[in-house]
């Protein structure tokens, strides 16, 4: 498309630049391929789901279907376990996030202090991330298994109830999902924040200790505000990550017990159930609850594509 | 200028969706007009695709074959343990039309579901030329709209295991047992949110008489007493400790091992646990006995095991077929009774010394079969049974009163019967 | 590339050569009094960092040198260690076929999305053109599709044109999914690279593409390795499309192995199994992440920083 315009446009002015020929012939090469690739992969697709969406196929009859409006997506806003999938992938989504940029911040301010063992720790803190997600699901729930995990051991000889099955119940299960998401993402984030403290110029702590300030003031009033684009890119990238969580709720608990998230439950009805024309609804919802989410990304964090788009 | 050549694009790829969309239709015809496999043959290469070989008895029966059939060579395609992913990996291939799967190892729950698909092949002839070598309930799970599509593997119906150094026998109804299962060390049994709890809870219903299915399929009846009555007797056991919390993480398998590791008192399980049981820390201290009863009632099992079925897809349907035919032979069905504890489908082998011998409940094992009860036969059984586990496990958690479980059950029953 | 003070490792912000001055200033940081307080906290707080990442993957290879009824305790060290795990996994086909469908799958995507990102990239960084954030933020906004929502429709493509289960049917959409990120890293990478190298280049004589061919790319190494790492991570574990679109020891990959896997014992769940084949896949992982943990963390923060 951009290629299109681009030969139309040839020799045109916009705000007082003229555009070479070549470069836009070349320009237009270099990008066909990727362009292409995504066309058929992301926007074909999802046009077909949106159209899949307002259709319903016979779960009973091979092959019958019939154009189904908006019933879709009226059945889920009156599901329950529509609701349920959102609060949960919301609930998940705002704690996981805060707490990994709460330890990962810890973890940063550490690693940036503790001089010494900055090159083991920045390699020990890559090994969550190196590990599978699958992989990783499936550990905690060894961990956590009834009978044979280590975890409800250690948890009980420190007066953590012996008698919560931790898998099997709603809000424990969450939170042992929430445990391996921080687990394996804290560190991270660790890293992301780790490179935004370092840019941070000495002097200016230097000044305000001069002036006075404590280390919670220093922290407060030049950290935060300076580490804030960091700490921006960090969130967005774990809240949009969280949002589409899968991997996690389907190897260690199927769902069950509150954990089904909304990529979990499109799904399931697409595969367990069957129902393409609903299953299909939820993941373009799903599709449209994280696209708003980034949108506000694009808004916020715009500037920095925009300098990558600058000329330059 | 710019912006409606983007809009061109995308109302184009639109446009195609929709195109691509219809004839897809078209090419699907309708199930009914099944192709029909009535020629063995034992030749060529055939995929078995089943879950998992816990015993080593299905690499046995392979082994026996292939030898028998130098032309042929079958080959085992484990699935997951669960039956619940087995049925998503067989459904996805059959969607995809995959040829991997020659002959599938289908739980005899899902006959309707895949015979409407048009996903199997019609073995009615097959079955009607072995004449009386089956048991009959076992042939009737193979049935859907009159047709035969699959042939009767191997069965199942429930036992309750017991450690006999802690009670004498099993009690002969529930709520006994839930008595003594709470003086010792709890019974244990497939709780958690899946196919197993609908099992489960329908062996108390059909005791005490009920039902969630109408005889011709077309209406929901679990609001009813019988349903409530069992609801509110499993919640309760879990309440008051007699089943422990944590049954409703369970499955065959967990349950399995919670009762071999000697951390229950009463088990119930199918009966591939007896073998597996006689090699654990526990193989001299436990014992199995027939199925309690509720609400006054006789014990009532529910049907369950695995049939044989022949994908649609499939490039070699006349060696399956063979060898559907070899692994139904009373001497295959032996084997997999002595070495895996899997109830055979044929009536005779059960008669046999060897297997009296494996199975010492062998008897009760066959009239437990010959009376068991299927579970609801419709396509939507998936449906069904979610909305019937869904409920349950509700209930069991304490999140629904024993009323509201049913009547939601009752609920969505009816709607999956409405399904389009 | 020599500015005052060392080399510029971009997106880490830190020159090297400067560790001593930092250092020193580290120590003033500290103040004189009661040294011995904050050294204390942060090696406390070393050592957890320290337990906390690493102890689940301890745990995993403790499981996976048990076998039998060890597997049923939860001893913290397995008490009759064995290897007995790692050499069934391998012999177990489906598990050695899925190794080798993610190592093509994964090398192939990588190399595949280098090149054409790469491409891209130059565009965007260099040559101008009308809309170019337009085009970015669409290219970014894809990153961000959750894979459900394309998931059933490709399943459907697929089947219809025969890719089901195949390894190029993974391929495509992987490539579609890594792109995004590696214009990203690719293109800020090409913008740091000054701009009068090329320029002079061009008035020698060189056309475009020569200047991108030798001159751009060698400078953009380090960049390309980073993208091509995070590239490799990404699609090495990717788990939903790649359950979705196979089903059979042709095409699918690890993850899905390692989610499915009913284990070669005869027995019950293959905890050890389970447990050997998730370390013999992670160790590749690690080794990668503990060579290139400089690369990774530039990727992971160009444009963090700039911010």
């Amino acid at each position: 498309m951009e290629a299109a315009t681009a030969k139309l446009g040839r020799g045109r002015k916009k705000r007082g630049k003229t555009y070479g020929s070549e470069e836009r012939r070349l320009a237009a090469l270099l990008l066909t391929p990727a362009m292409a690739v995504i066309a058929l992969v992301a926007a074909y697709p999802i046009g077909y789901a949106i159209w899949l969406s307002l259709t319903e196929y016979s779960v009973r009859v091979p092959g019958k279907w019939r154009f189904a409006g908006f019933d879709n997506y009226t059945e889920a806003f009156g599901s329950s376990e529509f609701w349920d999938a959102v609060k949960n992938t919301f609930v998940f989504t705002g704690i996981s996030v805060t707490l990994e940029l709460a330890i990962g911040l810890g973890m940063a301010i550490a690693m940036h202090e503790a001089f010494k063992g900055r090159g083991l720790l920045r390699t020990v803190v890559l090994v969550p991330w190196a590990v599978l997600t699958v992989v990783s699901a499936i550990t905690w729930r060894t961990l956590f298994e009834p009978n044979l995990g280590l975890a409800p051991q250690i948890l009980e000889a420190i007066g953590i109830g012996g008698d919560i099955v931790w898998l099997g119940q709603e809000g424990y299960a969450m939170a042992v999902m929430i445990l391996a998401d921080v687990w394996k993402t804290a560190p991270f984030m660790a890293l992301l924040l780790l490179a935004g403290l370092q840019v941070i110029p000495d002097d200016v702590y230097d000044a305000a200790k001069v002036d006075g300030a404590t280390t919670w003031q220093r922290f407060r009033r030049i950290t935060i505000p300076l580490l804030m684009p960091a700490i921006l890119v960090a969130l967005i990238f774990r809240t949009l990550d969280a949002l589409r969580i899968f991997d996690l709720p389907y190897v260690l608990t199927g769902g069950s017990n509150g954990t089904t998230t909304l990529s979990l439950i499109a799904h399931q009805e697409l595969t367990a159930n069957r129902l393409i024309g609903y299953g299909s609804a939820l993941s373009v919802l799903t599709f449209i609850i994280v696209m708003a989410v980034s949108f506000i990304y694009i808004r916020t964090v715009g500037g920095n594509i925009r300098s990558l788009a600058e000329e330059g | 200028m710019k912006t409606p050549r983007f809009m061109a694009v995308l109302v184009a790829m639109v446009a195609l969706a929709i195109a691509g969309c219809g004839s897809d239709d078209s090419d699907e015809g309708a199930a009914p007009d099944a192709e029909k496999a009535t020629q063995a043959k034992a030749s060529g290469n055939v995929t078995w695709c089943i879950g998992k070989d816990t015993t080593g008895a299905f690499g046995t029966v392979i082994d026996n074959f292939n030898k028998a059939n130098p032309n042929a060579n079958v080959k085992l395609l484990e699935l997951p343990e669960d039956a619940g992913e087995q049925r998503r990996l067989q459904v996805q291939r059959l969607q995809a039309k995959s040829t991997e799967c020659d002959l599938l190892g289908t739980d005899v729950i899902w006959t309707a579901e895949y015979a409407a698909q048009g996903w199997l092949l019609d073995v009615s002839d097959f079955i009607s030329q072995s004449g009386d070598k089956f048991i009959p309930s076992t042939v009737d799970t193979t049935e859907f709209e009159g047709k035969n599509w699959a042939v009767p593997f191997n069965s199942n119906a429930g036992f309750i295991y017991y450690r006999t150094d802690q009670v004498d026998q099993a009690p002969d109804n529930w709520e006994d047992l839930y008595k003594e299962a709470e003086e010792n060390d709890g019974v244990v049994y497939q709780g958690f949110r899946y196919e197993g709890l609908t099992v489960n809870f329908l062996e108390l219903v059909y005791s005490a008489g009920g039902s969630v299915l109408s005889e011709d399929g077309k209406e929901a009846t679990a609001d009813s007493q019988e349903v409530k009555d069992a609801l509110t007797f499993m919640a309760d056991g879990v309440k008051n400790g007699a089943a422990p919390k944590a049954v409703t993480t369970y499955k065959e398998e967990e349950s399995r091992r919670a009762f071999e590791s000697g951390n229950a008192t009463f088990m119930r399980n199918w009966p591939y646990a007896y073998a597996l049981g006689k090699d654990s820390k526990i193989a001299d201290n436990f014992d199995i006995a027939t199925f309690p009863g509720f609400a006054g009632n006789e014990g009532a099992g529910v049907l369950g095991g695995y049939n044989l079925a022949i994908s649609a897809y499939s490039k070699n349907p006349e060696g399956s077929l063979a060898f559907a035919e070899f692994a139904t032979d009373p001497e295959q069905q032996k084997l997999m009774a002595t070495e895996a504890s899997l109830p055979p489908t044929v009536t005779e082998t059960y008669d046999d010394p060897a297997v009296k011998k494996a199975m010492p409940f062998a008897e009760e094992l066959r009239s437990a079969i010959e009376q068991a009860q299927p579970r609801p036969v419709s396509p939507v059984y998936p449906q069904i049974s979610e909305a019937i586990f869904n409920n349950v496990y509700a209930a069991l958690q304490g999140e629904m009163s024993s009323d509201e479980a049913a009547s939601k059950m009752n609920e969505e029953i009816q709607k999956a019967l409405e399904t389009f | 590339m020599e500015a005052s003070g060392g080399v510029v490792t971009p997106g880490t912000g830190v020159r090297e050569g400067e560790k001593e001055r930092e250092e020193a200033r580290a120590v003033a940081r500290r103040g004189p009094r009661r040294n011995w307080v904050r050294p204390l906290f942060m090696w406390i707080a070393v050592v957890f960092i320290c337990v906390f990442c690493l102890f689940p993957f301890y745990w995993l290879i403790n499981v996976s040198l048990k076998t039998g009824s060890d597997l049923a305790s939860s001893d913290i060290f397995p008490p009759n260690p064995t290897l007995d795990n790692y050499s069934s996994i391998f012999k177990n086909d489906n598990f050695t076929a899925a190794l080798k469908n993610s190592v093509i799958i994964t090398t192939v995507t990588t190399i595949l999305a280098l090149i054409v990102g790469a491409f891209a990239a130059y565009a965007l960084a260099r040559l101008r053109f009308r809309r170019k954030f337009l085009l970015l933020a669409i290219i970014l906004s894809i990153s961000t599709f959750p894979a459900i929502a394309i998931a059933a429709p490709i399943f459907k493509l697929w089947t219809d044109i025969g890719i089901y289960d195949t390894r190029i049917g993974l391929i495509i959409p992987y490539l579609t999914f890594a792109l995004p990120l590696a214009i990203y890293i690719l293109t800020s990478f090409f913008k740091e690279i000054p701009k009068e190298l090329e320029e002079a280049a061009l008035v020698d004589g060189a056309t475009y593409f020569q200047a991108f061919r030798k001159v751009v790319l060698p400078l953009a190494a380090p960049g390309l390795v980073t993208a091509g790492l995070l590239t490799a991570f990404f699609v090495w574990n990717e788990f939903l499309l790649a359950v979705t679109l196979t089903s059979s020891p042709d095409a699918f990959t690890v993850p899905v192995s390692v989610a499915n896997f009913t284990g070669s014992q005869k027995f019950e769940v293959p905890l050890g199994t389970i447990s050997a084949a998730s370390v013999v896949i992670t160790i590749p992982l690690v080794l990668l992440v503990i060579i290139f943990q400089k690369r990774i963390v530039a990727g992971m923060t160009a444009g963090a920083v700039k911010g």
